[in-house]
């Protein structure tokens, strides 16, 4: 199972986004963007990036979504909507687990499926592998050259962030 | 708004674009695209009623998925190319998404069902800056790239566009929506000619810019957003009736106006390529353009409009004072002697 971990992931992970994309009520939209939070780590761990998965959890997960999460307790509804109580939605989800149980289907029969691009086997992805290069982790680096190299991109950033909570004050504010 | 808050996200649609243009890396110039749609959502919103609010929905609705669509292509690039570089375009499927995404960004057929209800929900200098200057990035972008967009793609969205635009605004007395239809067209004339010759893309961006720029002006001076309301002027002030009238000829294409040359380059350039049929339709679809603003100069400036008032002149207590307004009116007028100077962009 080890050397499928990744395919099996990535399954878990379009199945997750189905589930969210689907439309539920927020609520169980946040509890279904956890697990594909979570799973989407362990893709990027089973790469080598360990430190990138920890961010995803950290920031991700344990910042970005618990705003979330809390907001919208604020906001929910005395009976939220869950994916078999709207014909509609429970329609959407089903029809995207059909889709993604026939390109499952289609992954295990053949060799190499070429929808958009060719792609057969994990074995492609490698060249995207963060490498070890002897003492230092490649990945580490990369971080540390993002304050180094990549500074114009931290400076715009960190600007679109500060215009971005200017621009939901702005737009939340009313009259 | 606060004033200064309202600086500082003006500013950033700046930057946005700015980065967007300047970027030699594909995230950068995506990020720019965000940071300019970000910061003029609440430019669009500046009057709270439920309009502005479904506008600027629309709008944002619309170019995040456009956003979505170019970071697809991006990483489709990435894949087959191994670099952030921008370049043409390698791969024909990043390509085909890539064009589709920044025809949603500029408006053009089929995704152009946006421009004339977010620009009818605005007010109008948001629509100004909607209509001119939301236009450069996109526009950039495609100029980049122009060397592998996929011929059939760009010029079946360009004669659809320039098809729609006059039809489209055949049926309109709300001048937003006008406006909007107009700057459908005029994108539909600039894209059918990148792939011949970017440079006269960018020229006709610069003529366009400045008319519709002038148009938009004219449109503030007088307060009115209606046919109804723009044909009083002759009452307000008879003078800028005579420049609605050299205006929207030189938008309609008409020579001996500056808004004749980049109609010319562009059937020069394409009757050098070989393609005769394309610019003779394109010509005739553009007097479909040309009919409307015909429509507005009769009941304007042609005809003195019945009006409620029985002056010759109402009393005016005071005028907006409206910057660089006669030097943009000379410029989209009278630059077609200059023609001459497009040598010097060899």
């Amino acid at each position: 199972m080890m050397t499928y971990i990744v395919f099996i992931l990535s399954v878990i992970f379009v199945v997750s986004f189905v589930g969210f994309s689907s439309k539920p009520s927020p609520i169980y939209g946040g509890l279904v963007l956890i697990v594909s939070g979570g799973v989407g780590c362990g893709i990027i761990m089973s790469f080598g990036g360990s430190f990138l998965g920890l961010m995803v959890f950290l920031i991700y997960l344990g910042g970005m979504l618990v705003v979330f999460g809390y907001t919208t307790a604020m906001a929910t509804e005395q009976y939220p909507e869950v994916w078999v109580s709207n014909t509609t939605v429970m329609g959407v989800f089903l029809l995207g687990l059909l889709m993604e149980v026939m390109l499952v289907l289609y992954v295990l029969k053949s060799e190499e499926v070429g929808v958009v691009f060719k792609f057969s086997g994990v074995g492609d992805w490698a060249i995207y592998d963060t490498g070890d290069s002897g003492v230092f982790s490649e990945e580490i680096m990369g971080v540390a050259a993002l304050y180094s190299y990549g500074a114009w991109v931290v400076i715009v950033t960190g600007w679109s962030l500060l215009v971005g909570v200017l621009v939901i004050l702005e737009v939340t504010r009313g009259d | 708004m606060n004033p200064l808050i309202f600086t500082t996200i003006l500013m950033t649609v700046l930057l946005g674009t700015m980065i967007v243009m300047m970027s030699s890396h594909w995230l950068m110039i995506w990020i720019g695209f965000e940071m300019n749609l970000l910061a003029i959502i609440p430019i669009l919103m500046k009057k709270y009623n439920p309009r502005t609010m479904e506008a600027s929905t629309k709008y944002f609705l619309t170019q995040a998925t456009a956003s979505m669509l170019l970071m697809m292509a991006i990483i489709i690039n990435l894949m087959h190319s191994g670099q952030w570089t921008i370049t043409k375009v390698f791969n024909p499927t990043a390509s085909i998404i890539m064009t589709s995404a920044l025809a949603m960004k500029l408006g053009l057929t089929p995704f152009h069902f946006w421009v004339p209800e977010v620009t009818q929900g605005i007010s109008l200098t948001s629509g100004l800056i909607l209509l001119t200057w939301q236009k450069l990035a996109p526009m950039s972008i495609l100029y980049q790239i122009s060397p592998s967009i996929n011929l059939n793609i760009l010029l079946t969205m360009a004669v659809l566009s320039i098809l729609v635009g006059g039809w489209g605004g055949l049926n309109q007395t709300q001048l937003r929506k006008i406006m909007a239809y107009s700057s459908i067209a005029h994108m539909g004339w600039m894209t059918a000619v990148l792939a011949y010759n970017p440079t006269l893309t960018m020229l006709n961006m610069l003529i366009y810019i400045m008319m519709t720029l002038t148009m938009f002006m004219l449109f503030i001076h007088s307060s009115s957003t209606t046919t109804l309301s723009l044909s009083h002027t002759w009452n307000k002030t008879p003078l800028t009736t005579t420049l609605i009238l050299i205006t929207l000829l030189s938008m309609g294409g008409l020579p001996p106006l500056s808004g004749f040359m980049p109609k010319w380059m562009i059937i020069q350039e394409l009757t050098k390529n070989n393609s005769i049929i394309l610019p003779t339709l394109m010509a005739i679809m553009a007097l479909l353009n040309l009919y409307f603003y015909m429509r507005l100069t009769y009941s304007t400036s042609l005809t003195m409009f019945p009006s409620t008032n029985n002056m010759k002149m109402k009393w005016q207590f005071e005028t907006k004072r409206i910057t660089f307004l006669p030097p943009l009116i000379v410029m989209s007028s009278l630059l077609l002697p200059l023609t001459p100077m497009l040598s010097i962009l060899d």
